[in-house]
């Protein structure tokens, strides 16, 4: 499956870097916007990513704008919901109305750091995506 | 700080929301035990509970608890859909409270930071056994079999951070030698060998590689860092190079003070470590508003600066809107303000004569009435109702009456009534330890027994709290067998525990007290719950730790009243203030009844030394508080000094001291530990001069005086 990876801090790049490549392609970027160009160059070839990976804190454009982005390109382009690219924030926010807003923007789930790989594969499958 | 309302992590916030379902759901089972079966809304709201904890643990991923609602939520969605006839209540019941029990487990598992991984199979099989029968009787009895409850998997996850409690947080300070080339880069090495094992690491100087000039900085102030890490503090020494250093300082910090020193660092999300009073003004309305997306762009790093590596792990704090040790620190701020309005409203300078102070009057006037009112405030702050404890209550009578096989009815009266947070904490455990006595000792083995005195069957437990004249009153009442004061007697004479002694020579209520005596234990037959001997007298201890006691009231054959007498609170009390000898001392006004001048002829002297003195025809034992305490300088003639008449649970006892100096408002503080306990003494305050007054504890002045006969 091919997945983006959008991470500004090195160590947990570098981490979930290693982490996702054992499920697929990865692409790695470093900031919001980045992503969000990522996301619509893939489309335009026709080849989207099947998993996003957003960090909330980032440059340019944080996780939560970069996930209403995706979203609001899927609904333009009059794709549905089930074929839309399944997003996990990854993040160290964890205050419940910061995960209660990601899960009305959109987002499939959302792991606190320091992430639980176990878990982390466990919801990769619910989602169907290994 | 409001902030803290709604910053709870996610994990905090399903602990929470379920442990208050859970605790609504045990609220219902308990109140419809008795019942046939219950009722329409009970079935709903136990459904809709199950559901809400189903559905969330689903998406925190705790199969286990997912799987256990799940089935008990399949239960309850076929009694509301089909209502059927004969249902076996009691059992159900017990399905939910199992239920209940487990999930509750697993939520306790998950606030100690463990993983939540009770074995769920015996329970679910149970469950599924108990839906195969009722599914069973719904086709028997004719109605139609609903459609299967549809049960919708969870579309979004929230994986729960790594647990990580056992973070150590350390301070390290290194200075190098004022010859150290490059002591910036050297910094900068430090640092990068500790990002190997940081979860979190901040340093100053921050632009030790950009800034040249940061190099003398570190030598002239030294290097500082904080770190969170899980390496132990060995392993983190080895990392750093010390070859050039001349000094490292290495402190383990707790997570408070971890959190004050991000403050202190000036790292702007110092917040997230529950720490708001350092936060620039814009940030704390920023953290009001909701979320938004946007809300959290980072700033470019300008070059060269230090970036933290943002791995803060979600604080781990109870619920109950303010941290409670914050709320003592308040509390004992505020007594040091009750203090220091004392120390400038009785200034000595003063006192000088012909002074205008009128103004100063009116301004004082109005500082008074702010500490009363912020008194009264942070008072009711620390109030909490006794409801959480009392439905503690109605479920061990509801077990303890189960496995015994007794009948017992439990009435609640005033479960509204408010005390100090830490007297709950307190008076938990003392009160179940009653309750379950009063089910196990006080109700009587057989219904018959209890019919054949013409009472009803079923037996009759009170649980009453009451709030009078500053004191809380919480009794356990049973309509039981009561106290047989032979027995009593005999077991505490075969006990050793008391003097040898006719049992006409004790009153009923010192008898009653035999029960609190370590080592006694009137059942013959130790219980599962009670009779063990250890109980009763840790009862009184803990009680008495709080500054209450215990009263006993019995009839035999009638029932027992056991009640507990506990201060509304602790802190600041009214006092009167004293003097004997050089000594100043304070007492309670409640319990001052008069103060008399006698004549020396009112006293009688008994030959062991003791003295009494008789006033309007009452005799009342007499004490002299300078001959009790070795006071020197104090006057010996009673017809100089004065006699305060006091009164302790309708026992009165009389002091002589020397002169009355002022009445205060007085912030009891415990006397140091160092000082071997006194008797008769509660504890200690600061005076409005500065002077350490010590505060007379009535009670202990009686028993030491009873004691001593």
């Amino acid at each position: 499956m091919k997945i983006l990876l959008a991470e500004d801090d090195f160590a947990s790049r570098k981490f979930m870097d290693k982490q996702l490549s054992r499920y697929g392609e990865c692409d790695v970027m470093v900031d919001g916007e980045e992503a969000v160009d990522a996301f619509l160059m893939a489309l335009e070839d026709d080849e989207p990513y099947d998993l996003a990976c957003l960090d909330v804190m980032m440059p340019v454009m944080d996780g939560y704008q970069v996930l209403k982005a995706i979203r609001d390109i899927e609904a333009q382009r009059g794709i549905p919901k089930s074929k839309g690219v399944k997003v996990i924030m990854t993040t160290a926010l964890n205050d419940e109305r910061n995960v209660k807003m990601a899960f009305e923007l959109g987002c499939e789930a959302y792991a606190g750091k320091p992430i639980d790989v176990e878990k982390f594969e466990k919801v990769l499958n619910k989602l169907g995506l290994i | 700080m409001a902030e803290e309302f709604n910053t709870e992590s996610m994990l905090d916030m399903f602990l929470y929301e379920s442990g208050q379902l859970l605790e609504k759901l045990e609220g219902i089972i308990l109140e419809k035990q008795d019942a046939d079966c219950f009722d329409d809304a009970d079935i709903n709201e136990i459904f809709r509970v199950m559901h809400t904890i189903k559905g969330s643990s689903g998406v925190l991923m705790y199969e286990n608890i997912t799987k256990v609602t799940h089935k008990l939520e399949d239960v309850f969605y076929y009694l509301r859909e089909s209502h059927p006839d004969d249902v076996p209540h009691t059992e159900l019941v017990e399905k939910v409270l199992a239920v209940s029990d487990f999930v509750t487990g697993e939520l306790d598992k998950l606030k100690n930071g463990d993983t939540p991984d009770g074995d769920e199979h015996q329970l679910v099989e149970d469950l599924d056994e108990f839906l195969g029968r009722l599914k069973g009787e719904i086709t028997k009895q004719g109605i139609q079999m609903p459609q299967a409850n549809k049960h919708e998997e969870p579309k979004q996850f929230y994986i729960t951070p790594v647990a990580g409690d056992d973070s150590h947080f350390y301070r390290i300070s290194i200075h190098y030698r004022s010859d150290t080339q490059m002591s910036n880069i050297r910094a900068y090495s430090a640092t990068y060998a500790l990002k190997e094992v940081a979860e979190d690491l901040l340093y100053t100087p921050d632009d030790i590689l950009s800034n040249e000039a940061s190099g003398d900085v570190i030598l002239a102030e030294g290097f500082h860092m904080l770190l969170q890490t899980k390496s132990s503090k060995e392993e983190v020494i080895s990392l750093i190079d010390s070859s050039e250093a001349e000094e490292i300082n290495f402190d383990e910090l707790t997570k408070a003070e971890y959190g004050k020193a991000l403050a202190e660092f000036g790292r702007e999300d110092a917040v997230t470590i529950d720490l708001g009073d350092e936060q620039k003004p814009e940030e704390k309305e920023k953290k009001k508003d909701k979320p938004a997306p946007g809300d959290y762009v980072v700033k470019t790093k300008e070059a060269g600066k230090g970036k933290t590596l943002a791995k803060h792990q979600a604080k781990q704090q109870t619920i109950i809107s303010v941290n409670v040790e914050k709320m003592d620190a308040l509390m004992d701020l505020i007594g040091e303000l009750v203090i220091a309005e004392a120390v400038v409203l009785q200034n000595p300078d003063l006192k000088v004569p012909g002074l205008e102070l009128s103004n100063f009057q009116k301004a004082s006037g109005q500082l008074s009435k702010i500490t009363t009112e912020l008194q009264e405030v942070i008072m009711s702050m620390r109030m909490m109702p006794l409801t959480t404890v009392f439905q503690k209550m109605k479920r061990i009578v509801f077990d303890v009456s189960r496995k015994l096989d007794k009948d017992i009815e439990l009435e609640v009266i005033g479960e509204n009534t408010e005390v100090d947070k830490n007297i709950i904490e307190h008076i938990t455990d003392p009160l179940m330890h009653l309750v379950r006595n009063s089910v196990d000792h006080g109700i009587e083995e057989n219904a018959e027994d209890r019919t054949s005195l013409g009472k009803p069957a079923k037996g009759k437990i009170t649980l009453e709290a009451k709030n009078e004249g500053g004191k809380v009153y919480i009794s356990v009442k049973d309509d039981g067998k009561g106290l047989n004061k032979d027995k009593l007697y005999q077991k505490a004479m075969e006990k050793g525990l008391i003097e040898n002694k006719q049992i006409s020579e004790f009153t009923d209520k010192e008898i009653f007290r035999f029960i609190t005596l370590p080592g006694f234990s009137t059942k013959e037959e130790v219980t599962e719950y009670s009779g063990r001997g250890v109980g009763m007298d840790v009862v009184v201890k803990n009680i008495q730790a709080i500054g209450g006691r215990l009263d006993i009231e019995s009839v035999e054959f009638e029932g027992s009243e056991m009640t507990l007498i506990i201060p509304l609170t602790l802190a600041i009390i009214n006092g009167i203030v004293v003097q004997v000898g050089n000594s100043p001392f304070v007492i309670e006004t409640a319990s001052i009844k008069e103060f008399v001048r006698v004549g020396e002829d009112s006293l009688i002297h008994e030959p062991s030394g003791e003295e009494y003195i008789v006033l309007r025809g009452e005799c009342y034992p007499f004490i002299r508080l300078n001959e009790r305490y070795d006071l020197p300088d104090s006057i010996h003639n009673v017809e100089e000094g004065i006699v305060v008449v006091l009164e302790h649970e309708g026992s009165q006892v009389c002091v002589l001291i020397d002169k009355l100096l002022q009445e205060q408002e007085i912030v009891v503080k415990p006397i140091p530990p160092y000082v071997k306990k006194v008797k008769g003494l509660s504890g200690c305050t600061q005076l409005g001069d500065g002077s350490i007054a010590l505060i007379l504890d009535i009670a202990g002045l009686l028993m030491h005086d009873g004691e001593r006969r």
